[in-house]
């Protein structure tokens, strides 16, 4: 989230599309029912009437798979109605830049962007660049940089290709692609697109409802662009939203426990970096990142101790090289190829979650062993006598590890709006349970014992590794958390040789690692939790460490309360809150100002932590040349951007193009009448046992007409060991069903509360069916067409107990994250 | 009946709807007493379905298990209201189908056998040293010159985006230390 | 009048049921097995079991559909007409609000199951009719009030259905609501008058009938079944035969909700 759960009092419109808060994150909607007591209104797009549309102002209907046709014409209502916030875009996004005259869009190219390559199915991107002009620095050499226009209309501006690619989604195309009537989209866009108003502003939550798409990354980018368009970015009330489903996913994410990634979003080492001096040179120079090779170096402090030092760079051999990808899909790729010879899982179930999970705990089978940390015998650590599975046949070894609760442990958890809260030891776990902590304690002591004394060069990086959490027998959370925070290792001087931190001190802020002289004095685990350990003021004169503090206070009652945890980054609560003032540095409205610049004191302030340098001025301008920020000006509110600014347009980053452009899904009923590029042309498709009954199969609407999507429900967590296993839970949501419609229950000859049959091209599964005009047919491009809807939380563990809805998902996944398309694709329902 | 104080349910009470109620429970026995059947809570921490991290208020028994879950009215994201998952903590907490012991399956075996901690760690210790160093690279060629890799791609690791920062930290550390780069999570679903 | 109440706004209302679960989890109530029916609604009806629940009633106008969520539980009567039928005085009303039960005095005889116009009291059929059988219901968390302490469900609501108050300001809080949005709102707060009053009130944007709520007259049930009872507390022998009498005036009155109720679709 760029804000938080609470501001979402501040919101005048808020925009729920991909995801069913009421349902799902049901704190959200004490904060939406507060402000709409105050007049706010809330609008639903989604394929079913939710929970969350039961209250909601305004509800539209959406065809799976088509959002961005839906936020497309969205952008091209607000710039035909002139509804976008002019002086925001021009002064703190990218509009005005000039974009090189060779780009070409899908309005010129039948779908495609220009620099397509048909055989590589990738995109050469040169022709996305932003223009660039030579201007001397100060020692007169020639520095490039960016090229602006002065008007917004000019060609080759960003603005300019905005509007000449939105104006082809039309109203009209809305209703014959997403299946929307023409007058609920206007109804949504009229009070949607009057949040560009300065004194409005107007939040998009979504959820995996955005993301589980094969065009899911540029689905969350164009909600970026449209709040960036109406100036809603970086103020009280606006924002884009992801509400993440898991307690402390944003951690995992955080901690990079994703192959691509370091701690703190650093991105993890490729073959393409061969040595730290390549590695540090993919960070940008004119941004907050060019921090980026310091906060690593402070990494490689915190896990190599003394043995990551200057001469061999910090041990930076010893991380981990990828060459090429590595994330879930190819992950059980490769284990299906029998590559991988041991799993561990810790409080995951991918026999249940997995796309294609038949296919996916066919490949578990293949590993010699497994690892299952967990609070419960889940469906992956008993896949070996999964139903119609013969044990014998199965040679994994599995090892089920009893792991104590979140009640039962020490530690800090992460919400959406990105608050750190410490959570103490409140009740006591069952026998012989035993924290993660102390289970990765023992497993890192007795993994460094066997490989003591080895001579190998390539077992270094774990004879190296810096393991000490405690005297004892059970590791202290505390110290971990301090390695995080980051601390000293020598006292760290800044520039002039005064020492900003004494040795042995936690780190207040990252800001110090900016400003150390001797930087590599400072080990830190995670740059972005700098500070969330180290102690804090609650507010009321009592220092604790940050992320435990309980202090109320809420300056300018925004719902900030910054004394309460701790806000990553720097317990900034609004990221680009810089956006939330004028570019003169005053706020856009007196009952939203958030921070401002005090020409007296000559800095930011105000009820948030700038995220800026709190001493530059509005009308500071750019060091030509400069390092850092300094190559910024006063209003480049976007400060881990290389130009400073929000990105309308994406000149590099992005697989499938600088702009979203519709692409079907993988599966669907319908082709892309939009243009002659059927679906996302970067999109890896996978081949695997095609010809075999468990394999990589796609269905064809002849076979397969209905859309599936499938969901969440409130009553039942994730792949649901967790909430299938309660009672209470299990009595409220018992049986796994799908939801239909009337006309496609009787079609089918399907009635309310009976069972059916689904079946994709992957599998088949049993349900009870829940016949429902929730569920409405919608017509595209002429055509009726049919969807169905189903909880994902289901296996045969548990008290509720049914099938996985997996097996009949696929292994196709986004062009950037290869996050699976759970939600399009093609089934058809049957009578049993 | 448990001692708690007048202020400590104030406190407790003063949920969504407590505005309405705060003005006038001074006095609201109302002539009859009805002693709370249990206690309400005294020790606070964070619910671990969600991301919205609410508050909750945690009273346990003689056994330090749960005996009531209430929502944090202090907590400044939910102010005391909660969902039907997070009061379902307490049967999570209290599960009889909960985890006490370490179980170990055997290959081609129909069953579990119980086995104890440190044979545990110690058997899976040794595997991982054989799949690391049967499947370990430590360089490539990379137009045509040696990079070095140092990675293991027999290894793989999921979760846990349910677990502390502090879990994800250790797990991060001890797996890029291995040169796992199988390296996945629910983020990716 | 009794002092405390509850204003469920259901126009409010997502059918979160953190309600019933909060229910369950203050009250120590076990889960009951149920299953899927072709509906969210579970367990099927009010038990002993489960005191509070909410129903999820779909509505089609035209071509129009709504999803509406009913909180159904023990209404706590002004004159409760359990308690009035009650033979052992096991059910009483408390000057705060709630209807209570004292297990140590119930005979078991169940009249209060037939007596309730809203059919909220639950026979505890696990423990039996001999083993120190039960009436259970909601009682208004009657516990937390005499303490100080909102209700569980009204702690929990995320969305801020349930207000819990002095029952005067909660009618005059949902008047001004009506007042203030006179489109969202149906003219009307159940419970203020139904059957001389209840401690639940509730505000709606559909017809309470269609959300599940009998049409009920004003005047109180107890005054019915009192004057019945009047007559035949001399004939130990026909107290069957009375309460039959009590039951088939509110059966008679409930007839209207239940074709209603038949009618609809579950979901």
């Amino acid at each position: 989230m760029t804000n938080d759960w609470v501001d979402l009092k501040n919101a005048d419109v808020i925009f729920i599309i991909g995801a069913n808060p009421a349902s799902n994150h049901p704190a959200s909607f004490s904060w939406i029912n507060d402000t709409r007591e105050h007049g706010a209104k809330l609008i639903v797009v989604d394929p079913a009437y939710t929970r969350s549309a039961a209250t909601a102002d305004v509800y539209a209907p959406i065809r799976p798979g088509t959002d961005i046709v839906f936020l497309g014409a969205l952008i091209n209502y607000a710039i035909q109605n002139k509804l976008y916030h002019e002086e925001y875009i021009k002064a703190y996004t990218n509009a005005l830049t000039l974009i090189s005259p060779d780009f070409k869009g899908p309005a010129d190219l039948d779908g495609l962007f220009s620099g397509f390559d048909a055989e590589k199915k990738s995109y050469d991107t040169t022709t996305w660049k932003y223009q660039s002009e030579k201007v001397k620095d100060a020692a007169g050499n020639d520095i490039s940089v960016p090229k602006q226009a002065v008007a917004l209309d000019e060609p080759n501006t960003v603005f300019s290709i905005l509007k000449k690619h939105y104006a082809r989604y039309t109203p009209a195309l809305v209703e014959r692609i997403c299946g929307t009537p023409q007058e609920k989209f206007l109804q949504v866009a009229k009070i949607f697109c009057a949040t560009g108003a300065a004194d409005k502003s107007g939040t998009i939550l979504y959820a995996m409802g955005q993301t589980q798409h094969t065009v899911g990354t540029q689905n969350v980018r164009i909600m970026a662009m449209l709040q960036l368009l109406l100036g809603n970015i970086g103020i009280p009330g606006g924002g884009v939203n992801a509400l993440r489903g898991e307690s402390n996913v944003q951690g995992s994410t955080d901690f990079a426990l994703l192959y691509q990634d370091l701690p703190g979003y650093l991105g993890a080492p490729t073959d393409r970096h061969p040595d730290f001096k390549t590695f540090a040179a993919k960070f940008d120079t004119t941004s907050y990142w060019i921090n980026g090779p310091r906060f690593v170096v402070n990494l490689l402090k915190a896990w190599y101790g003394d043995a990551a030092k200057p001469e061999n760079n910090y041990a930076y051999d010893y991380l981990p090289k990828t060459s090429g990808n590595y994330s879930w899909i190819p992950l059980f790729q490769a284990m299906g190829a029998g590559k991988i010879k041991g799993l561990f899982c810790m409080g995951m179930n991918p026999a249940v979650s997995g796309p294609n999970s038949r296919m996916e705990r066919q490949s578990l089978a293949n590993l010699d062993w497994l690892v299952v940390m967990d609070l419960f015998e889940t469906e992956t650590a008993s896949f070996w006598r999964a139903p119609g599975t013969d044990p014998k046949n199965i040679q994994t070894e599995v090892f089920l590890l009893p792991a104590l609760d979140a009640m039962e442990k020490v530690g800090s958890i992460v919400t959406s709006g990105r608050r750190i809260q410490w959570r103490p030891r409140v009740s006591a776990g069952p026998g012989e349970a035993q924290t993660d902590i102390w289970i990765l304690d023992r497993l890192a002591q007795a993994i460094k014992k066997i490989y003591h004394g080895s001579p190998e060069t390539r077992d270094l990086p774990i004879r190296d590794l810096t393991w000490f959490y405690g005297e004892g027998t059970d590791p202290d959370p505390e110290i971990v958390a301090r390695e995080i925070n980051g601390y000293a290792l020598d006292d760290v001087k800044d520039a002039s040789g005064a020492v900003i931190l004494a040795k042995g001190a936690l780190l207040p802020a990252f800001a110090t690692i900016a400003s150390a002289a001797n930087y590599d004095a400072i080990a830190c685990g995670n740059w972005l939790y700098a500070g969330y350990f180290a102690p804090a003021d609650d507010g009321r004169g009592i220092w604790r460490p940050a992320a435990r503090r309980r202090g109320q206070k809420d300056p300018g009652n925004l719902g900030l309360f910054p004394y309460w945890g701790f806000t990553w980054p720097a317990n900034r609560h609004i990221l680009y809150n810089r956006a939330s003032a004028r570019p003169d540095g005053s706020p856009w409205v007196e009952n939203k100002k958030l921070i401002w610049w005090d020409a007296a004191q000559k800095k930011w302030t105000g009820y948030d932590v700038p995220d800026f340098v709190a001493t530059k001025a509005p009308d500071a301008k750019a060091v030509i040349g400069g390092a850092g920020l300094a190559a910024q000006t006063g209003t480049d509110a976007f400060l881990m951007k290389a130009d400073g600014k929000g990105w309308l347009f994406a000149p590099t980053g992005l697989s499938e193009g600088p702009l979203p452009e519709h692409y079907e899904p993988i599966e669907s009923p319908v082709t892309n009448c939009l243009s002659g590029c059927n679906t996302n042309p970067v999109v890896k498709i996978w081949a695997t046992n095609q010809d075999k009954p468990i394999g990589d199969k796609l269905g064809l609407c002849e076979q397969f007409p209905v859309i599936c999507t499938t969901f969440r429900l409130g009553e039942h967590w994730q792949a649901g060991a967790m909430s299938r296993t309660l009672p209470w839970l299990a009595e409220i949501q018992p049986e796994l069903f799908v939801m239909l419609g009337k006309d496609l229950a009787a079609a089918r000859g399907i009635t309310n509360g009976a069972r059916a049959k689904i079946i994709s091209a992957r599998g088949e599964i049993s349900a009870v069916a829940i016949v429902t005009a929730r569920m409405k047919p919608l017509v595209i491009d002429g055509k009726q067409v049919h969807m169905v809807r189903i909880p994902w939380h289901w296996g045969w563990a548990g008290l509720a107990t049914g099938d996985c809805v997996n097996d009949l998902t696929h292994h196709v996944g986004d062009a950037n994250t290869m996050i699976p398309e759970y939600k399009a694709f093609l089934v058809d329902v049957r009578k049993t | 009946m448990p001692h708690l104080s007048r202020r400590q349910f104030l406190q407790l009470s003063a949920g969504v709807s407590g505005s309405l109620l705060l003005p006038h429970v001074a006095d609201a026995a109302g002539g009859e007493d009805f002693p709370l059947h249990k206690r309400v809570g005294e020790l606070a921490t964070i619910c671990p379905y969600c991301s919205c991290g609410c508050g909750l208020v945690i009273a346990t028994d003689e056994h330090g298990h749960i005996s009531n879950v209430e929502g944090d009215p202090e907590n400044p994201i939910n102010r005391g209201i909660l969902c039907p998952k997070s009061i379902a903590v307490r049967q999570l907490a209290n599960s009889p189908l909960r985890l006490g012991k370490v179980k170990y399956r055997a290959p081609g075996s129909n069953q579990w056998e119980e086995k104890s901690w440190e044979w545990t760690i110690e058997e899976i210790a040794k595997r991982v040293r054989k799949a690391r160093d049967e499947s370990f690279v430590r360089t490539i060629k990379v137009n045509d010159k040696d990079v070095t890799v140092n990675r293991t791609e027999g290894i793989a690791w999921l979760g846990g985006a349910a677990n502390n920062n502090e879990d994800c930290y250790l797990a991060t550390k001890l797996m890029r230390a291995l040169g796992v780069v199988y390296l996945e999570h629910q983020a990716r679903l | 009048m009794s002092r405390y109440a509850m204003l469920i706004d259901e126009t409010r209302c997502t059918g979160c049921r953190a309600c019933q679960v909060a229910c369950k989890q203050w009250n120590d109530l076990p889960g009951e097995q149920t299953r899927n029916r072709g509906t969210y609604t579970n367990p099927p009806a009010l038990s002993a079991k489960t005191w509070s629940m909410i129903e999820f009633n779909e509505i089609e106008t035209g071509d129009k559909v709504g999803f509406y969520f009913l909180k159904r539980g023990c209404m706590h009567c002004e004159h409760p007409a359990c308690a009035s039928v009650c033979l052992v005085g096991a059910l009483h009303k408390t000057p705060d609000g709630p209807v209570v039960y004292d297990d140590s005095k119930c005979i078991g005889c169940r009249y209060c199951m037939s007596a309730c116009p809203f059919g909220i009291p639950t026979f505890d059929w696990d423990r039996g009719l001999l083993n120190n059988a039960l009436i259970r219901k909601c009682e208004f968390c009657v516990d937390r009030v005499s303490n100080g302490l909102i209700p569980a469900c009204a702690k929990s609501c995320p969305s801020r259905v349930i207000a819990f108050g002095e029952r005067e300001q909660l009618i005059a809080q949902a008047e001004a609501r009506i007042e203030k949005n006179p489109n969202k709102y149906i003219k009307h707060i159940y419970g203020k008058d139904e059957v001389g009053g209840t401690s639940m009130l509730y505000l709606s944007s559909v017809p309470f009938d269609q959300l599940g709520l009998p049409a009920l007259g004003t005047t109180p049930v107890t005054a019915l079944s009192e004057q019945v009872m009047e007559y035949t507390v001399p004939f130990a022998l026909a107290w069957g035969a009375t309460l039959a009498g009590v039951a088939a005036v509110v059966r008679f009155r409930n007839r209207g909700k239940r074709i209603v109720e038949n009618e609809k679709s579950e979901t």
